[in-house]
């Protein structure tokens, strides 16, 4: 398969193309309780790479994440509830609501720099929470609850589905012209600009398809859950999407997926042991490797051992 | 008529309570000013100060005006700890942070933020809890002010005032002002800048803290883990409303992120959406007048 | 047929502080036009609001017949005009040859491989005698080699009008006669139009066809260096009303 401007896919496309490929063969005979484990894996696995996106490769913060994931959430919960349409279109809706929402802030946020975007994101989300608690017709603020059944397997070959294109995507920007583009910007934004970027429809760009896929995963989120409720739109989301890219390393190809591993999987031993204490643990992590190690563990692996870097991205 | 009434309560309610936004924004304003660094984890201080506030009362009896000296103290050292610990490495007399070091300190105090919000939770539970001090109600003209809001109210300016007086009046308050316009020429005259930048984030950290205290008193069941996530976005928009930077600023923006809020809700029927309107004036204040709204 | 930059009683005011105030000048495709003035007198105010990152607050910019004074930066690069920086502005996670390219993908050139782009960068390098640095991190540069690697960028967005600001600057007698063969080598050969900012009298006399001359933002002299360099007002304006009568 050659996609247009790329000559061959490295080593850790074909490396989690291959991780993929043998979940996806060998999901019907999964055990159903660790295939809602994986199910819940790749839907944090989609959330980090949509971060990934924009944070990861442009620098530009965006603390408000969530905000998209609980739209998509809710898009679904409302279309399945309220229009009874089949899960998978209420999917494709929170989609295509996350990216529609993505477009109207972006548009707007995406002007300021550094701290001030950071900021706008955070207060947007939170803004945006308030409002569609509000809103009658969307639970009046208690949550949607649905009477869906329960399809691991639907529920694993649409995230599936969603995640596969999101890793492709990831690998078609990275290494194609915009994937220059993208670096000079995040390097230095200005100049990128003074050499004929346009750096406005590169982040716009990014961040509306980041709100895609993370719409998307929000409404597969609330297939799985049956519903959705007003903790959608709990910080606590957005932070643990920044905490798996930084610990992955934020612009790498594996580092997403590195990430959400590093972090869900220890979640969801200690959802048994103490709630609340993995966060503990999550916060100072996060907080000493943005101090101290900043590449995340993939950027690390690059920079100590030389011999990777060919290899792992 | 009664519709005037309402109003007039409504706006004055606004105010006292915009005088306490103010504080906990001035802290903020404070830290953003001299480090050049937004602490992503400013709301968790605001509920460490209440916290502190809810525990001074629970043990000690005290009420919240009380609480304000110790949790200034304890934010000052606070400070001190949070400059040495995630700032000093980045900073070290530069003119400011660089993009990687503007985003390592976003991220890593966004790490801390989560931390203390967890283990709040771990140590004192998620329940709401508050503090039951109520000296009763006084009456202007056909308004009942609540005694508490007003009390706090009057701290806050005297606070915001005081530390207008030191940051101007003062050596070292001076220094500090200096220090946030420019870095190279402050140790041209002499100012060691980091014990500089040290007091003046330990300032920041004190303002903060004493913020949290005084804002128990809107709370009587509002302390929780996580109520740093109102409270944050809250301290960022009026920060931004006043202009970074301005001292007098967060008064400004406190007030009328206050009374947006409160007379908001007359106007579009709850409190909730009040609110997120008075988020969203971050974005055409951005847009339009990035400086603020002061001159 | 050449093109022409024409910019036309062009004004910039930051609230009260006119730091243009009435310019006019044009450069042909080809022609190398030099402009001078004392420090403050609104030289790189005006390069930016030709290379679109100021926008004027009163006249018109056109390049080639039509009016570019509205467009966004990366939108007059794309047409074929870029800009130097005063100090050199390299991605500094990129290679040289990864930063050139990065001009040749984006700019007025376009060019969509990025592949093609890589191969074509190490040329422009090699042009500027950057050749053996090319995949070299921009970071580990000398500056005067950023300042080549800054000249390699914007010739390699494929500009037909170059806005060189002090391109010059800091160099020694020696490193300065190279870069001004350097420069009229390059120009010769690919035949773009240049207005250069500069200090450094000799570079901007030797090189220039034309010079303009700037004092707090206004025009006070036009025509050929010589005629320039003995105007009594241009004398005024850098030493004084002194100078004018001193002894040559």
């Amino acid at each position: 398969m050659r996609l247009r401007g790329i000559r061959s896919f490295g080593p850790t496309l074909w490396g989690i193309a291959l991780f993929l490929v043998v979940l996806a063969g060998t999901a019907p005979w999964i055990p159903v309780f660790l295939l809602t484990v994986l199910i819940q894996l790749l839907i944090f696995s989609t959330l980090a790479y949509s971060l990934n996106l924009i944070t990861g490769l442009t620098g530009y913060v965006s603390f408000g994440h969530v905000v998209f994931m609980a739209f998509g959430a809710y898009a679904l919960a409302f279309a399945v509830g309220t229009f009874h349409l089949h899960p998978v279109a209420g999917v494709a809706l929170g989609a295509l609501v996350g990216l529609a929402l993505a477009l109207g802030i972006g548009g707007v946020t995406l002007r300021f720099r550094g701290v001030y975007f950071a900021i706008a994101t955070l207060v947007v989300a939170v803004a945006a929470s308030y409002i569609v608690l509000e809103i009658k017709e969307l639970g009046d603020g208690q949550g949607i609850i649905l009477n869906i059944g329960f399809e691991p397997l639907s529920w694993f070959y649409t995230i599936w589905v969603i995640l596969a294109i999101e890793v492709i995507l990831t690998y078609w920007i990275t290494h194609g012209r915009i994937g220059y583009g993208v670096r000079s910007i995040k390097s230095d934004e200005d100049a990128a600009k003074a050499l004929g970027v346009n750096a406005a429809r590169v982040k716009l760009f990014l961040y509306a398809l980041s709100g895609l896929f993370a719409g998307g995963a929000g409404g597969v989120y609330a297939w799985t859950a049956s519903g959705v409720f007003p903790q959608a739109f709990d910080l606590t989301f957005s932070l643990q999407m920044l905490a798996m890219i930084v610990i992955g390393g934020m612009g790498t190809l594996l580092g997403p997926l590195i990430g959400a591993v590093a972090v869900y999987i220890p979640s969801y031993i200690f959802l048994t042991v103490l709630i609340g204490f993995q966060f503990i643990i999550i916060g100072i992590v996060v907080t000493l490797i943005a101090l101290f190690v900043p590449e995340g563990i993939v950027g690390s692996l690059r920079k100590y051992i030389p011999e990777l870097r060919g290899i792992l991205e | 008529m009664a519709d005037v009434a309402l109003f007039m309560a409504d706006l004055a309610l606004g105010l006292l309570l915009g005088c306490v936004f103010a504080v906990i924004a001035h802290g903020l304003n404070l830290i953003w000013g001299v480090a050049k660094v937004v602490n992503v984890a400013h709301g968790e201080f605001i509920m460490l100060g209440a916290y502190g506030a809810y525990f001074l009362n629970l043990w000690f009896g005290f009420n919240p005006l009380l609480s304000v000296p110790v949790d200034a103290a304890i934010g000052l050292a606070v400070g001190v700890g949070f400059y040495f610990g995630f700032l000093h490495r980045e900073l070290r007399g530069k003119e400011s942070m660089g993009l990687q070091s503007e985003m390592v300190t976003l991220v890593a105090t966004f790490g801390l933020a989560l931390f203390l919000i967890n283990a709040v939770q771990a140590l004192w539970t998620g329940n709401n809890v508050g503090i039951p001090w109520s000296p009763g109600v006084v009456l202007v003209g056909s308004i009942q002010l609540p005694l508490g809001g007003l009390y706090v109210a009057i701290m806050s300016v005297a606070i915001i005032g005081l530390s207008h007086v030191f940051l101007t009046k003062t050596y070292l308050g001076n220094a500090i002002r200096a220090y946030s316009q420019d870095i190279p020429a402050t140790q041209l005259v002499g100012i060691n800048p980091t014990f500089t930048a040290a007091v003046g984030t330990a300032l920041g950290f004190c303002i903060t803290m004493a913020g949290g205290a005084l804002l128990t008193v809107w709370l009587p069941t509002g302390i929780f883990p996580a109520m740093g996530n109102l409270y944050a976005p809250i301290s960022f928009v009026i920060v931004v409303l006043g202009g970074p930077g301005k001292m007098w600023g967060s008064l400004v923006g406190g007030l009328t992120l206050g009374v947006i809020i409160n007379v908001g809700q007359l106007f579009v029927g709850s409190i909730a959406l009040a609110t997120a309107i008075g988020f969203l004036t971050l974005i055409p204040v951005l847009l339009l007048r990035p400086e603020g709204l002061l001159r | 047929m050449t093109r022409v930059l024409d910019v036309a009683d062009v004004h910039k005011y930051f609230g009260g502080v006119r730091a243009v105030q009435g310019v006019s000048l044009k450069v042909q495709e080809g022609q190398v036009v030099g402009l001078i003035g004392p420090n403050g007198s609104g030289k790189t105010t005006l390069l930016n609001l030709i290379a679109g990152v100021e926008k004027p607050t009163k006249g018109a910019i056109s390049w080639d017949g039509q009016r570019i004074d509205r467009w966004p930066a990366h939108r007059i690069v794309g047409q074929g005009i870029a800009k130097t920086h005063q100090i050199p502005k390299p991605f500094l996670t990129m290679t040289c040859r990864e930063n050139v390219a990065v001009a040749m993908m984006f700019g007025n050139h376009a060019q969509r491989e990025s592949s093609k782009a890589l191969e074509e960068a190490a040329h422009m390098l090699a042009l500027v005698g950057l050749g053996r640095k090319a995949d070299v991190m921009s970071s580990k540069l000398t500056v005067q080699e950023r300042k080549r690697l800054e000249f390699a960028r914007v010739l390699g967005t494929g500009a037909r009008i170059v806005l060189l600001d002090e391109i010059f600057a800091g160099l020694s007698p020696e490193e300065l006669r190279d870069a001004m063969n350097l420069f009229e080598r390059v120009q010769k050969e690919i035949g773009f139009g240049a207005l250069v900012v500069e200090h450094v009298m000799r570079a901007v006399l030797t090189l220039s066809e034309h010079v303009i001359v700037i004092e707090e933002g206004m025009k006070i002299a036009e025509g050929s260096p010589r005629a320039v360099v003995e105007d009594p007002a241009v004398i005024e304006a850098y030493l004084g009303t002194e100078a004018v009568h001193a002894a040559p």
